[in-house]
């Protein structure tokens, strides 16, 4: 007991302070952020008990809730698997040998260290109705473009193409994955008559799907989080962030929105809890279903 | 290997290094007093005058030496959480500016200047407000605000794009029939190589023009008691029929997301319904821009409905010095200071300056027609006074009238479905207005 004495002590010495410090700013706050969902909270005036009127608000009559959950769950739908195949895809190709590999990865990299913001007001300029670049080369060819970033239907989908211009991290993944595959398997399968396709399906696909269920895990958590993409996207518009007509009024955003704008703290915690369940669930069927095509080597 | 007696030094160490870190961080950082002086605290968004506050607060200082003014500089878009931070940390800034906008959502934080207004009337120059001003500083009978500036909802038009149509500037009797048969003649449709002309702009995004037209056909948002959402009202979806109908039926705006980017400044938007007098200064900058204001065209109930916005100063309720504060407010809105606010673009709240600028206009640049500047001001209403009204307006009725122009819902939907979201929100949060 007496020889455990000392390890003991440094453990608590080494990761006493981390721990306290995920204590305090992390666990305590998360708690704090339970008891208030079921508040009412303002931050100047003592936090007051609703019981479950936060929840059965969002859930029945706020007008922004169901709209920001279904901007959330089409973006997650529909960026998340173009983002991790255009990852893997300029992964696939990044990792052909040949000169000059070097430099275009760190080129195909570039974007993701851009801020997010700084991107986004470009984009805004380049898809701007009136006067945009790319309207302006629809005029050369007698197209009139829409008002991509001002109109409801247009506004999603040209998020989702900005989004798709940072893929550097997810690609980076997949480019040390397709470095651990061995050479061998290729050449006794190209000895054997398999082709391209036949190769990628059945070498690189199994050998890579620890990797590919990773960016899918970590790519599904991002969407349903996103918030300075949108945020970006009305500021540098000088549109209220959300809109037009919550057409960009992701669920994060509408958090946020609640918690500092309105200092709806109550019913921001309420967003945050409902936001972590759901985040919960989709990671345990990514697991369940990760079980069927992911292959780990044992 | 530690001894037991070296094992309890360090976990003294580091109890007394958590200990001073909890009091370092949670010790208070109210302004002390220094050597006697009363250390007063306000709270200002970072705007052109700053250079105008800070020589007016060393001059105050040096009239006042027992007072300490100590400003915090705040960016204008992180203003309110700041200031709502502050006051979470039991340090709400002695002065803060507040407005008609932020009236009511700030009236918790607001001393009642009323016994100071009443007392100190002549100082002040009370009477020199105009008497919309003079209303919009108060709120249910007492004041609450003492201003340095006014927005006034106001026509803008093009004189330039007059000229070249043909036509008469707009003129006081102006009513919506004129704007638009106006409007319509001022259109020019873009063609290859040229952008066009639309005759009136449409502002989108936030309530400033369509509040305007649903108040000038009668209605408005809240019911006198302020329980109740009304903008399912007949006289409110006259108004925003005649919003939409700008585009859809009279073709003399812009469809909805295509308003040209800085529309009016670059000549391709003849009229500007609302604005705003901040932009006077941009405007003056442009050099072929030949522009002049006019009273709002009116409705079909009343030509009152535009938008009469002060922006003042406001004394905390847990202020620790009100009269040194006071004291403060006045020398921040007298005369000799609003004159400044003026020479830099600012429409005059005091009367006797508004007078002297219309009686001597030489070196004046736009707008021309102060008798309309000031003319307005009869017309114009206070936001209605609802703690919540931004909240409401931006996210609950706004993302409703987005959907209106872009043609998703027709007037009589979207004042339905504004007005049903508006009552569920008031059911569950907001406090009725007072």
């Amino acid at each position: 007991m007496n020889s455990r004495r000392p390890e003991t002590l440094w453990f608590w010495l080494f990761a006493g302070p981390a721990l306290a410090g995920f204590a305090l700013f992390s666990l305590w706050p998360m708690l704090e952020s339970l008891w208030l969902s079921f508040c009412q909270y303002d931050v100047v005036a003592p936090a007051r008990f609703i019981g479950l009127r936060n929840y059965v608000y969002l859930l029945t009559s706020d007008p922004a809730f169901w709209p920001s959950v279904k901007v959330t769950l089409v973006f997650t739908a529909v960026q998340m698997p173009l983002s991790v195949a255009a990852a893997l895809g300029v992964a696939l190709l990044l990792n052909q040998p040949g000169r000059g590999r070097g430099f275009w990865r760190a080129v195909y990299f570039l974007p993701s260290i851009l801020p997010q913001a700084a991107s986004v007001a470009v984009f805004v300029y380049i898809f701007q109705a009136d006067g945009g670049l790319l309207n302006r080369l629809l005029a050369l060819g007698g197209v009139t473009g829409p008002a991509w970033t001002s109109s409801p239907v247009w506004a999603l989908p040209v998020l989702i193409a900005i989004s798709l211009w940072g893929f550097g991290y997810p690609m980076v993944i997949f480019l040390g994955g397709l470095q651990t595959v061995p050479r061998e398997l290729y050449e006794a399968a190209h000895i054997d008559g398999a082709g391209a396709w036949a190769r990628f399906r059945h070498i690189t696909l199994p050998l890579i799907s620890p990797v590919l269920f990773f960016n899918v895990v970590m790519g599904v958590i991002g969407a349903l989080k996103v918030f300075d993409l949108a945020y970006a996207f009305g500021a540098a518009q000088g549109l209220i962030p959300g809109g037009p007509a919550r057409a960009t009024l992701f669920y994060g955003l509408n958090l946020y929105q609640q918690a500092f704008t309105y200092f709806h703290m109550g019913l921001a915690s309420a967003m945050a809890w409902i936001l972590f369940a759901v985040i919960l669930l989709l990671t345990w069927l990514n697991f369940r279903l990760g079980r069927r095509w992911v292959h780990y080597g044992d | 290997m530690l001894t037991r007696h070296r094992e309890l030094l360090l976990w003294l160490v580091i109890g007394l290094l958590a200990a001073a870190g909890f009091w370092w961080a949670g010790r208070s950082r109210a302004p002390a007093a220094e050597e006697g002086r009363k250390v007063i605290t306000w709270i200002v968004f970072i705007s052109p005058l700053r250079d105008l506050y800070e020589q007016q607060i060393a001059e105050f200082e040096r009239q006042h030496p027992d007072i300490t003014v100590r400003i915090i500089w705040v960016p204008q878009s992180e203003y309110h959480m700041k200031f709502k931070t502050l006051a979470a940390a039991g340090q709400t800034p002695d002065m803060f500016y507040s407005g008609d906008v932020w009236l009511s959502y700030l009236m918790p934080f607001m001393a009642d200047l009323s016994p100071l207004v009443k007392r100190d009337a002549g100082e002040i120059g009370l009477d020199d407000y105009f008497p919309e001003i003079r209303a919009a500083m108060q709120h249910a009978g007492r004041y609450y605000v003492v201003p340095e500036a006014v927005n006034i909802s106001l026509l803008y038009y093009n004189r330039r794009l007059f000229r070249a149509a043909g036509l008469a500037e707009p003129s006081p009797e102006w009513t919506w029939d004129d704007l638009v048969r106006a409007g319509q003649k001022l259109t020019r449709p873009a063609t290859a190589g040229d952008p066009g002309v639309w005759g009136c702009s449409r502002m989108e995004g936030w309530w400033g023009e369509w509040l305007t037209y649903i108040r000038q056909a009668g209605g408005t948002v809240f019911s006198p008691d302020g329980r109740r959402c009304v903008l399912d009202s007949p006289e409110a979806i006259t108004g925003l029929r005649f919003y939409l109908e700008k585009s859809s039926k009279y073709h003399i705006s812009a469809p909805g997301g295509h308003e040209p980017l800085n529309g009016f400044v670059n000549g391709r938007v003849a009229m500007l319904v609302v604005g705003h007098v901040n932009f006077w200064l941009n405007y003056n900058q442009v050099p072929d821009l030949d522009w002049d204001v006019q009273l709002l065209p009116a409705g079909p109930h009343s030509r009152t409905g535009g938008e009469v916005a002060i922006a003042g100063y406001s004394l905390s309720r847990t202020c620790r010095h009100p009269e040194a504060t006071w004291a403060l407010m006045k020398f921040m809105t007298r005369p000799e200071v609003i004159r400044h606010v003026v020479a830099r673009g600012g429409v005059a709240v005091r009367r006797s300056i508004a007078e002297a600028e219309m009686r001597d206009p030489r070196g004046r640049s736009h707008p021309q027609n102060l008798a309309a500047v000031y003319g307005q001001l009869r017309y114009s209403l206070p936001i209605p006074r609802h703690p919540n009204f931004i909240e409401i307006m931006l996210q609950v009725v706004q993302p409703e009238v987005d959907r209106m122009i872009l043609g998703e819902l027709s007037p009589e939907e979207t004042g339905r479905r504004a007005a049903g979201a508006v009552n569920a929100y008031l059911a569950t949060f907001a406090p009725p207005a007072p």
